[in-house]
């Protein structure tokens, strides 16, 4: 496949990026390139600068705060993420869905930072930020600076709130409460069909607290209603099935060659129940 | 016919030799068609359909002329001109239909090229090929081929007047009556064989030059069967064979899918002429999934079923209906090719299929793996589980009941197909023993009522292999093709080299090294030894119109050619040595480089001498012996075959049979409906064993084509003709990770057609397809609609789990004779 | 900073030192086989997922269709060409010879350099973790199996999948 005509460029500073993204209205920042570079062999979009940001050591380090928060460098690979001592025995399963991406060449370029700012519906990590809390930090021309919460950060399908001339520079992941755990289970039919991430704290067998995202859908979702339910629910499969039948209710799914939306909503409280039993037990994919 | 003989006591043939082509491409050395080229070259682009079906308006390549870097355009319109349309196999209707090597007018697939632009780089050519216009007027599409024979559909072909390429009715036995006297007839809706491709790694490719000086078209693709190729498109081109010169060194992997790549070779051939100048070009994914060709599609409607009460199935009436896609690409001759399995592994003895084949707007189908054999093997399958299923018998006993057995061969189908020999019933036990049946069978009752049923399936079938080409009369009996064959030379060079030149055009199946294995026997040197030219080449190769590899038939026609090559070799070089040592021929041996007198090694000549008694020393010979002697043998190998009857429709289509049975164990998780295969087997029986580990190669690979294709791959397109899976993203190919392991195991009963008792293989069938299906079944119960597609997602299996089939209720009946 | 089409760049290719002017848009794949003949690797798909153009780029597996040729500038690249010093084959060749785990041979360049990294990182993988090392090389002859083994064999272990 050949890319149409671009130009590009490799800065050295965040802010020599960011001058370059706001250069031209179609520049794009070029990350580990896993999934630009094939909407740019499919010509799927006009762009005419890229921005290589992969050799930014700013956007790099993997730090943990005083307060037990991450914060993640957009430009950390996923086999920087998998096989960082930092996030050895995380509970808040980071390195594990960092370790089940895609494969090992595309964990060797793809970037946290990429998969959040592409926002493909099927990308793992949107859903596993908005169920964990994250707050985005985004910087602007001219020495701008925001922090969007992940909740508020993905806007639509392939759309974030990072703006044309920004840069995602980070990811603050707080702490979870204590005993807390992440289920993280897809359905995948070739790729992921259908995913729910679930954050749980039991006390004596029952759930104290829950969050729940489902995935997979233009927006990662999370669905207060039943997050509600499956508080003082018992861990057992019977309870939390009950508590999560609704996880579908007023979600719209994609339909493609894989699957209808029809299918699709049928399954997600099946993932929802599985996740928030997964995370009751202990955590990641149960 | 000619006999192969056997050697005695091979030394090299049976062995697991690795291969000889190996060092290569492991070390990055291979040639493939786009590492190579030619001086000059320019690099090709096309411009495609996005439309399933439209007229096209106009097509304006302005925006190119004076373009720097850009040679030249092509469009239908010039093809019109400067060539004809392509020769159609099938008679009319179907053959009344006008195909240039373009789209001239319509497109009828999307994807379909209409224009092709040749420039100095492959950048410069994509970039040009954008500011090509194209205008269409969109036209309804039909992309189903029930729907395609409606009396209101589009017609794709108005010179055919329909979209019905081929009907025949396919009937022997007395099917009325067997359903009059059967104890029970079930009755099954439809089924829906679905399609998919084997999407070999690499796709197509072509460096063609038309030389005007000499008015010869050299070709490098990777057309794994280059002479059916040149058969096709010279006519066109308005040119001789002669004027062709194919070749091919590594392909990597064919399927039968690359023997589709002639229309683009032809059409490539015309861009090199009008521009003077050599042509490259190389597929992309996408283009390779929109237009390199795909599996046949098939429906079978009405399928009723006589059974008797003792579980014999006495045969099958059926309507099937073929979806060839919007041309006829080595169609219609899928519409025989599956009769050479009529009854698959069954004793059934009446039969009626009216089979008809429908156009569609798709992109045409070409041969898959396993040929129009394995939709029919599919559906046979599949009555054998529905039968067992309806009527409460056991899918091993009414399979171990209706099988052909061991003491039946040579066994003559109802339509005078010979199956050479066999044994079902020990390769379902060697299967069944595989993956522990009675463990899994245990397991399945404790999964009861959980949300992780269990479910165990078998799939037999038949790799009929080396066919005979006179079947393609029962299709269309004005065709002048009977038979098969295939060529090879055998020669002793001047410094004493032995070499081997195939006809065959190999994509992985170890050619080069079998072939030296057969030879070292012969000739008493080790495969080392042995040179096999790698690739084909038309001008240094010797072939016959049948060359090629495909078709289940190397290790019947292409190593019988090489075995009769190098025993008329060395019947020269021991004519030679009795002549050289003063002994008679019946003394002479060939042992370790040498010809010597058996009993007394000291009387012995090194090939170098033989060699040099030809090539530089021949005023010694007597002048016949020199003047007929060549060291350079060439052997054709003709199977044994008569023409079949076009009006019967019978005849022996092929000359082996392979058998496979395999055992597939599936967890069906009843909440998603996802399917998982637990355990898998694959018993093969393709006679003899020429190298055990290339044959086991071969199960392997055809096994996975199978698991993949019931489960994960399936070319989709929507209600208006668009591909919903054009490429590696939405197709879902599978990954180590997404395989299971395949135990195998094997029988041996030779075949006694073919001298060395070896029979075609590689195919396998579609074995896998079958045994998921039922495996699938097995675990869903009687009380859900029956599998009744071959392509099992997880919504598919989900909506059989909640009461949604193809057909009506439960897409099964069972009528049963009072008292049964 | 330079914002161009064109860049000069400079790297190691299998030991050796590679200077060149290459156009921005050009994929490294591209790059490697079309202008310096380095055809080991192979162009399998569109998209990223066969595998087949795997290079080792600092020591680390990639795909060479999913970066531009711009960003080899300053790495190091190393192609399947590299393995077999001396014609000497390495013992991951060596195994996937011995265990017929090719057969067309056109995925078997990415195949091995993904196998020889995976044995980098894990000397002694079971079958599973094998299987899982090589998610991101797709190869449509063999079904796996007999890859599966070699691996196993090079890493010393037989498997008993």
């Amino acid at each position: 496949m050949i890319l149409a005509p671009v130009e590009y460029c490799r800065p050295d500073t965040i802010d020599e990026a960011i001058e370059a993204l706001n250069s031209s209205p179609d520049a794009r920042a070029l990350a580990g390139g896993q999934s630009l570079i094939n909407v740019l062999k499919m010509r799927a979009a006009a762009v005419d600068l890229l921005v290589d940001i992969t050799r930014l050591e700013e956007l790099k380090g993997i730090v943990r705060h005083d307060d037990g928060s991450l914060e993640i460098g957009a430009g950390v690979t996923y086999a920087e993420l998998a096989e960082s001592d930092l996030l050895a025995g995380d509970p808040r399963a980071i390195a594990q869905v960092a370790a089940d991406t895609v494969d090992p060449q595309v964990r060797h370029r793809g970037t946290i930072g990429g998969n959040v700012c592409h926002a493909d519906p099927i990308n793992n990590f949107p859903p596993l930020m908005v169920a964990l809390g994250a707050t985005m930090h985004v910087l602007g021309p001219d020495g701008a600076a925001r922090d969007v919460s992940a909740e508020e950060f993905f806007t639509g399908f392939f759309t974030t709130a990072v703006e044309e001339g920004e840069l995602l520079k980070s990811i603050t992941i707080p702490a979870l409460s204590d005993g807390a755990s992440v289920g993280y289970v897809d359905l995948e039919i070739g790729e992921a069909a259908a995913r729910a991430v679930a954050v749980v704290r039991t006390e004596d067998d029952q759930i104290a607290e829950a969050r729940l995202v489902i995935g997979c859908l233009p927006i990662p979702t999370r669905r207060p209603e039943v997050e509600q339910a499956l508080v003082g629910t018992p861990v057992t499969e019977e309870a939390v099935a009950e508590a999560t039948a609704g996880a579908a209710e007023g979600v719209e799914p994609l339909s493609d060659a894989d699957a209808t939306a029809e299918y699709r909503k049928a399954v997600i409280p099946v993932v929802a129940k599985r996740a928030v039993l997964a995370a009751a037990k202990g955590g990641h994919r149960g | 016919m000619t006999a192969p003989t056997r050697v005695e006591t091979p030394r090299w043939t049976g062995q697991n030799y690795p291969r000889k082509e190996d060092r290569r491409l492991l070390t990055g050395q291979g040639r493939y068609v786009d590492d190579r080229g030619m001086i000059r070259q320019g690099y090709a682009h096309f411009v495609r359909s996005p439309y399933a079906h439209a007229r096209i308006v106009s097509i304006d390549t302005s925006k190119l002329e004076n373009m720097t870097g850009v040679y030249c355009t092509l469009v239908g319109e010039e093809v019109k001109e400067m060539s004809d349309p392509l020769f159609q196999i099938a008679p009319p209707p179907g053959g009344n239909m006008v195909e240039y090597l373009m789209a001239v007018d319509k497109v009828r697939y999307q994807g379909e090229p209409v224009a092709v632009v040749l420039a100095e780089t492959r950048e410069l050519a994509r970039d040009a090929a954008d500011l090509i216009d194209v205008r269409y007027e969109p036209l309804p599409p039909v992309v189903d081929a029930i729907a395609a024979q409606e009396p209101d559909a589009p017609i794709l072909h108005d010179e055919v007047g329909t979209n019905v390429s081929w009907q025949g009715t396919y009937e022997y036995g007395d099917i009325d009556w067997a359903l009059a006297e059967a104890d029970h007839v079930v009755k099954i809706d439809k089924l829906h064989f679905h399609r998919f491709s084997s999407t070999p790694i690499e796709c197509f490719g072509v460096v063609v030059n038309w030389d005007r000086g000499t008015d010869t078209i050299e070709v490098i693709s990777n057309n794994q069967m280059p002479m059916f190729g040149a058969m096709m498109i010279a006519p066109s081109l308005r040119i001789g064979i002669d004027r062709f010169e194919f070749t091919s060194q590594d392909i990597g992997g064919g399927f039968g899918i690359k023997i589709n790549l002639y229309k683009q070779t032809g059409v490539l051939a015309l861009l090199s002429r009008k521009a003077g100048r050599p042509v490259k070009w190389t597929e992309t994914r996408t283009e390779h999934h929109l237009d390199g060709g795909h599996g046949n599609e098939r429906w079978f409607l009405d399928v009723e079923v006589p059974v008797m009460a003792d579980g014999t199935i006495l045969g099958v009436k059926a309507r099937a209906i073929d979806d060839a896609g919007a041309y006829l690409h080595y169609e219609p001759l899928g519409a025989v090719i599956w009769s050479q399995v009529l009854p698959g592994c069954y004793k059934m003895r009446h039969f009626r299929i009216d089979y008809s084949q429908s156009l569609t707007n798709k992109c045409p189908t070409v041969p898959n793996r396993g040929y129009s054999r394995m939709q029919h093997l599919w559906m046979l399958e599949r009555i054998i589980d529905i039968v067992a299923h309806e009527l409460g018998f056991d899918p091993v006993e009414i399979r171990k009941r209706n099988y052909v057995q061991p003491d039946d061969y040579p066994y003559e189908t109802p339509n005078g197909c010979v199956y050479d020999s066999g044994n079902l019933p020990l390769s379902l036990d060697k299967a069944l023993e595989l993956i522990d049946y009675p463990k899994w069978r245990e397991r399945q009752k404790a999964a009861e009522g959980t949300t992780k049923r269990i479910g165990i399936g078998i799939g037999s079938t038949l790799d009929s292999g080396t066919n005979n080409f006179g079947q393609s009369r029962i299709i269309n009996r004005e065709l002048p093709f009977s038979g098969n064959g295939e060529a090879a030379i055998c020669k002793l060079d001047l410094y004493g080299e032995v070499s081997v030149a195939l006809g065959t055009t190999p994509q992985g199946q170890g050619h080069e090294t079998t072939a030296a294995q057969v030879v070292a026997d012969i000739l008493g040197i080790s495969p080392e030894e042995v040179t096999v030219i790698p690739g084909f080449d038309q001008a240094r190769n010797s072939y016959v119109g049948f060359s090629g590899t495909y078709a289940s038939q190397f290790a019947v026609t292409g190593i019988n050619a090489v075995i009769g090559a190098a025993e008329k070799l060395k019947a020269e070089m021991v004519e030679l040595a009795a002549m050289a040592l003063g002994a008679s021929e019946d003394e002479i041996e060939l042992a370790e480089g040498h010809a010597r007198v058996v009993g007394d090694p000291e009387r012995a000549i090194p090939f170098i001498g033989l060699a040099n008694m030809i090539y530089t020393n021949n005023a010694e010979l007597p002048t016949e012996v020199a003047e007929r002697i060549s060291l350079n043998c060439r052997h054709v190998y003709v199977p044994p075959f008569d023409p079949p009857d076009p009006d019967r429709k019978y005849g022996n289509l092929t000359l082996t049979y392979a058998s496979q049975i395999h055992a597939a164990v599936v967890e069906v998780d009843t909440e998603t409906g996802k399917v998982e295969v637990l355990d898998y087997a694959a018993v093969d029986d393709c006679g003899v064993r020429i190298n055990p580990q290339i044959v086991e190669g071969q199960v392997h690979g055809a096994a996975a084509h199978g698991i993949a294709a019931a489960l994960r791959e399936e070319m989709r397109y929507d209600e208006d003709g668009q591909l919903l899976n054009a490429n590696f993203l939405y197709y879902h190919a599978p990954s180590a990770a997404e395989m299971p392991h395949i135990k195998t195991d094997y029988v041996e009963s030779p075949s006694p057609f073919t001298g060395t008792g070896a029979k075609g293989m590689g195919e396998g069938g579609g074995a896998p397809l079958h045994a998921i299906c039922s495996a699938i079944q097995d675990a869903l119960g009687s009380d859900v609609p029956v599998v009744a597609d071959s392509f099992n997602p997880p919504e598919r299996v989900y909506r059989l789990l909640h009461g949604e089939g193809l057909g009506a209720g439960r897409g099964v009946e069972v009528v049963s004779k009072e008292g049964s | 900073m330079d914002r161009s089409d064109t860049f000069d760049i400079e790297f190691t290719l299998n030991g050796e030192t590679v200077v060149a002017t290459v156009p921005a848009r050009r994929l490294l794949i591209h790059f490697l086989r079309d202008d310096l003949d380095l055809t080991g690797p192979k162009i399998g798909c569109d998209t990223g997922h066969c595998g087949a153009c795997t290079v080792l780029y600092d020591g680390r597996t990639i795909k060479s269709c999913m970066m531009l040729a711009v960003q080899a500038d300053g790495a190091t690249i190393e192609t399947v060409e590299a393995l077999a010093s001396d014609g000497e084959m390495t013992p991951v060749q060596e195994a996937f010879h011995e265990h017929h785990a090719l057969q067309c041979g056109y995925c078997t360049a990415g195949m091995v350099m993904s196998a020889t990294y995976l044995l980098e990182k894990n000397p002694s993988p079971t079958p599973d973790e094998i299987r899982e090392g090589l998610r991101g090389n797709l190869c449509r002859c063999t079904g796996y199996v007999n890859i599966v083994e070699a691996v196993a064999a090079a890493a010393g272990k037989e498997t008993s999948e």
